[in-house]
Order: structure tokens, then C-alpha cells, then sequence
């Protein structure tokens, strides 16, 4: 089976980019990795008619806005439907937000895209609170270690693992206990200390409240 | 009442305070840069949306006159939602249960999102309506309304 990844981070093939660090994880342990294109960068109708060649396509991507960035949709734009039967296509979906949850408005859209397309859907797979994975790679390690054996599951049964898939979407929703214990981290501060930290350096505190546009 | 439009299509004949004509203007596309939260708050780096963002948080009311695209929001459509992010502050609220962007301003416009009508199924066109009431609803805006075109201007004037 030949596949071809998509990375559809806005980022491309920047270090910033979590949806590159998924996709290069996704093939580290697989015996013959899978070539690992960017939607960013290339012409969207191009690119389109050079998946087609693939048996299989897996788009791996960050959650803008409940769904898929602008410029993935102007690539999904221009894809065709398969002329044969047999074709694959994947989502593997990665967002700030910590519930996947937040998921659950795309992912039946991904499903029927890929029927209508008329490619067999593989799912998709959804990880949470990955916002920071770029900045603190150490401490996303185990999560890293699941798409590498996720890619590498794949590589031999052209399947998402259903044991991995569960791992890595938890938590679906956030429980009461969590949220309890978000209110007080809130109310404290400290779920702001990160952003607050990159504002300083940037010198923007003082303005992270600014209504420029009224 | 302050009414603003959003329209991907032609020779819309609505009238508003404001139009933006996504059938005539190509919107820069969301590069993920992060500078409207940590660099330049509320200000995105890029400044093809200045004017719409200033008559958007001003109005009472926005209305969206949408294509539908491979049985979703036209790819334009979707880069403008990722363009918005800059109206809301970087921070994540629980009071609902669930994460949510925090308001940067104080008020939001209601939401008349009237769409072409060309879903095979109601499974297909429930995908859709569900996705654009969660988007406004995840933008704070208050009244949200999703309908089929058909029923509100005659004809479509529709660009394919």
C-alpha cells in the first residue's frame, strides 16, 4: 500500500509545526517510511493530482476553528473522486483544546468527504492539549511514542489501531473533577503563566487585553 | 441596527453598513504566527481584514451568505473563521464545561448564516448546520440563525 502523509499545518515544514512533528513521528518506525508532503507551499490543484497516484492518503492536521485550516479546505477543494475502488483516506487531527471532544464537528465531516470521494474512510484520530509539543517535545514523549506506533501499526495492517486511537483522544470530554481543578488552576493564575511569559518577552503584556478594533 | 454582510456571491442586493465580497476579495490565509495573542494583541499581522474586524465587533448583526464546498464551507470562507481568532483573547474559560476561547470585547453580533442548499442527504446538511452553530456559538455570539438560501433571496445568483 502506498501512502502518502499531508502535514496541514499553516507552518509546513517549520519546527513550530506539531502536525510536521505528528507526521515525522507517524513513519519513525515504520520499515519503509512514507513520503511526508506539506499542503502549505504547494498549489492546492497540483498537489490533488499527485495524491491520486497513492493508494492511500493521510491528512494530518491541526484543529482551526472546530475544523481543518482554511488552506486545507482549498486543497480539499480541488480533490477528485477515485476511479477505482480500494482507496484509502485518514484524518489524524491535533489541537490546543484539552477535550477531543471539540472534534466531534469535523469528524463526520471527514467521514462522509471520504465517501463521497469515494475512498475507504480510515477514521480519524484525535489528540488533545498538544499545543506545546513544539515547545516542550520532552514532555510529550509517551504521546510521541503512541504515533510512532500508531504509523508503525499502520505500516502492517493499512489500519489506525483502535487501542492507540482510544489512548490518544482521551480525555473525550473534560470530567467534574477536571473541571474543578481548572477553575481553581484559573483562578489562581496559573493556567496563564505560559502565555503571560511569552508576552512579557515579547513586550506586549501591557496590551494583551487591547480592543484595537472598536 | 447596524447590519454588516459577508457574502460569497455576486451582485449580492442586500443592503448593509458594511459588505465583504469574498466572491471578489481572496483573504490571506491563517499562517499560524500566533502575533495577534503574543505579539501585536488583537492586531493580526496581516491587515487585509482591518476593516472588517472593526465592523464586525460594531455590529449588531452579521449576515453570511455561503457557498457550500465539497459539502462544506468553501475553503475563503473557512481562512476568514481561522482570521477571526484575533477577536478573542489567547485564554481558555470552563464555566460551560468545556474549553472555550474568552472574549477580547465585550459584545458579538448576531448570526444570519444563510447557506446554498446543496446537500444530497439531511445527514450531509446536519454535518454542516451543526459545524456553523458551533462556530459562532464558540464566537459568543448570542442569536444564531443557519438557514437554506433558497428561502430568503430569489434566483441564488449563484457563482459556480
Amino acid at each position: 500500500m502506498n501512502t502518502i502523509i499531508l502535514n496541514g499545518s499553516p507552518k509546513g515544514k517549520s519546527s513550530k509545526s506539531n502536525s510536521q512533528i505528528f507526521a515525522e513521528h507517524f513513519v519513525k518506525e515504520m520499515h519503509d517510511p512514507c513520503e511526508i508532503k506539506s499542503i502549505a507551499g504547494n498549489d492546492p490543484k497540483e498537489l490533488a493530482r499527485y495524491v491520486a497516484g497513492f493508494d492511500a492518503i493521510i491528512i494530518i492536521l491541526p484543529l482551526y476553528i472546530h475544523a481543518m485550516p482554511g488552506l486545507v479546505m482549498k486543497f480539499i477543494e480541488k480533490l477528485e473522486p477515485a476511479p477505482s475502488e480500494g482507496k484509502k483516506m485518514g484524518f489524524v487531527l491535533q489541537a490546543g483544546f484539552m477535550e477531543t471532544a471539540q472534534h466531534k464537528y469535523v469528524q463526520p465531516y471527514f467521514r462522509r468527504l471520504a465517501e463521497q470521494l469515494n475512498y475507504y474512510y480510515l477514521g480519524t484520530v484525535s489528540k488533545g492539549e498538544a499545543a506545546g509539543i513544539y515547545m516542550y517535545p520532552k514532555m510529550f514523549k509517551k504521546v510521541l511514542k503512541m504515533v510512532s506506533e500508531l504509523g508503525a501499526a499502520y505500516e502492517s495492517t493499512q489500519a489506525f489501531d483502535d487501542e492507540i486511537v482510544k489512548k490518544l483522544s482521551k480525555p473525550y470530554k473534560l470530567s467534574q473533577f477536571q473541571l474543578r481543578l481548572l477553575k481553581v488552576v484559573d483562578i489562581v493564575g496559573l493556567s496563564n503563566i505560559g502565555w503571560h511569559k511569552v508576552l512579557k518577552q515579547n513586550n506586549a503584556y501591557e496590551q494583551r487585553l487591547d480592543r484595537p478594533f472598536l | 441596527m447596524k447590519t454588516i454582510v459577508i457574502t460569497e456571491y455576486e451582485n449580492n442586493s442586500a443592503s448593509a453598513d458594511y459588505t465583504l465580497d469574498l466572491a471578489k476579495a481572496e483573504i490571506k490565509d491563517c499562517i499560524g504566527c500566533w502575533s495577534c495573542w503574543w505579539k501585536t494583541p488583537g492586531r493580526c499581522a496581516f491587515k487585509d481584514l482591518d476593516e472588517f474586524y472593526h465592523h464586525y465587533i460594531t455590529a449588531d448583526r452579521a449576515i453570511f451568505f455561503s457557498q457550500v464546498s465539497k459539502g462544506f464551507v468553501s475553503g475563503n470562507l473557512k481562512t476568514l473563521f481561522d482570521r477571526m481568532i484575533p477577536l478573542y483573547l489567547p485564554y481558555t474559560e470552563y464555566s460551560t464545561g468545556e474549553s472555550m476561547h474568552v472574549p477580547r470585547y465585550d459584545r458579538y453580533p448576531d448570526i444570519e448564516f444563510y447557506y446554498q442548499d446543496s446537500f444530497e442527504t439531511p445527514a450531509g446538511r446536519q454535518i454542516f448546520v451543526d459545524y456553523i452553530q458551533r462556530v459562532f456559538y464558540q464566537f459568543h455570539s448570542k442569536s444564531i440563525v443557519v438557514e437554506p438560501l433558497e428561502e430568503t433571496i430569489s434566483g441564488g445568483g449563484g457563482r459556480n
